[in-house]
């Protein structure tokens, strides 16, 4: 599911309920994946979707089209992902909780590869959950635009319509927050078994 | 050709190799394992969120199927009624027992302030006046002045004959003082005869000094000094404050009290005047063997700072202990 395949797209703003239920078909994975992988929680996750498609409902009007609908979201999702880091009021819970979401990374850490052995699946694992980590102690920016060039494959020109900032700001976001994650990696090397 | 830095293949990954890395990383097995190693890593992370997310996709639909597990609004909002009012329910049962709102009543105590300070003084000043127009006959009766906190004039029997500022005469006192139909002014505790002033000094009426009728000084009724009604000076209390020795020099002790080794105390009643001295020393109590007359002879070299009334040094009756001891 790409975005380029959306066929309302610069048709939002004349939609129709039923056509924002398509829209919200098509894009809500997208949505959800991200703002699972930036709060780490799947019920805020699914709030916070919740949120993002109704915001988008509500300014349905004022959408432009001067980007894809696809990066429109993705921008109120990167909005929402932000206020909810910087509530305050959250954080006694967000730390209460982080054990928790802890292991709710590790649950994911699922290598779809048959061709590897059980020990380098293992190890897969192990490297997949430190990266999940690092990225959990990332700052905001940083982890934002990490997520969208590796996890949603966006172009640097699309991740700058999203979160707002200059093309050269976020490389120097992305720069970094690699520089963090690289070195995850390289703390938990594995065998190449093939 | 050396190896790709650190930053360089940070950039292949971000933004795809430029043709000169991108050779390199064709020809340099160890950097080529670099990339491919950081590539793997990335797309693994990338494919375990992207599978997570496959598997929860379908979910928003069927949300309300969670239930409880997912944090049911509804039930939330039900339960945070429910604890409410059971809170509630608890805190009304709780208020209305019986035992416990005794035992609440008893807890509060209530300090009353002590007020004796503040309370109106309910002691009378006393005190008295006179004067007298120096005639050869006693004042004649008649009726008493107004009363006024502050005197301009002295009474007279007869009445001065077109006087430049006519004044109406009045005397000082605190408290209603006894008096008689009369036209005239006089003393009303007088005998009827002739219009007299007195055969006192200073004005007013009687035998004493002073402005006032009868027979002391100053310028209210009757026998005593200072204003007011009454036979004596002003009394401590009712806005009259107490004259304060500045000046005590010790009394000798007599020859015969010393011989016979006496010793007591003279209690003796006096007056202190405006000008804080001691007069009309008088024994309450008397010692004996000449230490009576001693102690006089010392409280009449005494200085007081006087009694003051509104500001101003008035008479003022006070009792005075002298003790003789011998050591």
């Amino acid at each position: 599911m790409s975005i380029e395949n959306v066929a309302l797209a610069g048709e939002v703003h004349e939609a129709t309920a039923g056509d924002f239920d398509a829209l919200v078909r098509i894009h809500r994975a997208r949505v959800l994946r991200f703002i699972f992988a930036s709060v780490r929680d799947r019920e805020t996750a699914e709030n916070l979707t919740q949120d993002c498609f109704l915001r988008a409902y509500k300014a349905r009007v004022g959408f432009r089209g001067d980007s894809s609908v696809g990066t429109w979201l993705m921008g109120i999702a990167a909005n929402l992902v932000r206020s909810h880091e910087g509530s305050s009021r959250l954080k006694f819970w967000r730390r209460a909780l982080r054990s928790d979401r802890d292991g709710s990374i590790d649950s994911l850490a699922w290598i779809p590869d048959g061709q590897l052995s059980p020990e380098a699946i293992a190890a897969a694992r192990e490297q997949v959950s430190a990266i999940w980590k690092v990225v959990a102690r990332l700052p905001e920016r940083q982890r934002t635009v990490f997520l969208l060039r590796f996890v949603e494959d966006m172009e640097l020109l699309e991740i700058s319509a999203v979160t707002g900032m200059k093309e050269g700001t976020v490389k120097t976001h992305l720069f970094r927050a690699l520089k963090t994650v690289r070195s995850a990696i390289e703390e938990n090397p594995i065998e190449e078994q093939r | 050709m050396t190896h790709l830095s650190s930053q360089q293949i940070s950039n292949c990954i971000i933004r795809g190799a430029t043709s000169e890395e991108a050779g390199h990383a064709r020809e340099c097995k160890a950097c080529r394992a670099e990339l491919e190693r950081l590539e793997t890593a990335l797309t693994r992370f990338r494919s375990s969120v992207r599978q997570w997310s496959d598997s929860h996709a379908g979910s928003q639909i069927y949300r309300v199927s969670y239930g409880l597990e997912r944090g049911n609004r509804t039930v939330a909002g039900l339960g945070s009624v429910l604890i409410h009012a059971g809170i509630l329910v608890t805190l009304l049962v709780l208020g209305s027992l019986k035992p416990v709102q005794l035992a609440v009543r008893e807890t509060v105590s209530l300090i009353a302030p002590d007020l004796s300070a503040y309370k109106a003084q309910q002691q009378i000043a006393k005190g008295g006046g006179g004067g007298g127009g120096r005639e050869l006959l006693d004042a004649s009766k008649g009726k008493l002045p107004k009363v006024a906190p502050k005197q301009f004039t002295p009474p007279r029997v007869d009445a001065v004959a077109d006087p430049k500022l006519p004044v109406t005469p009045t005397i000082v006192a605190d408290q209603p003082v006894p008096n008689i139909q009369s036209n005239n002014y006089g003393d009303p505790l007088s005998k009827l005869g002739m219009a007299s002033n007195g055969i006192g000094s200073g004005g007013g009426i009687g035998l004493g000094k002073g402005g006032g009728i009868g027979a002391g000084n100053g310028p209210g009724f009757g026998s005593g000094s200072g204003g007011g009604f009454g036979g004596s000076a002003y009394r401590i209390g009712g806005g009259v404050s107490a004259p304060v020795p500045i000046f005590q020099p010790e009394p000798e002790y007599s020859e015969e009290a010393r011989k016979a080794k006496w010793q007591g105390s003279v209690l003796l009643s006096l007056i202190v005047d405006e000008m804080g001295k001691a007069v009309n020393i008088k024994v309450a109590r008397s010692l004996g063997l000449g230490l009576d007359e001693k102690a006089i002879q010392a409280v009449e070299k005494w200085r007081f700072k006087p009694g003051m009334k509104d500001g101003k040094p008035v008479p003022v009756i006070a009792s005075v202990e002298v003790s003789f001891r011998l050591l």
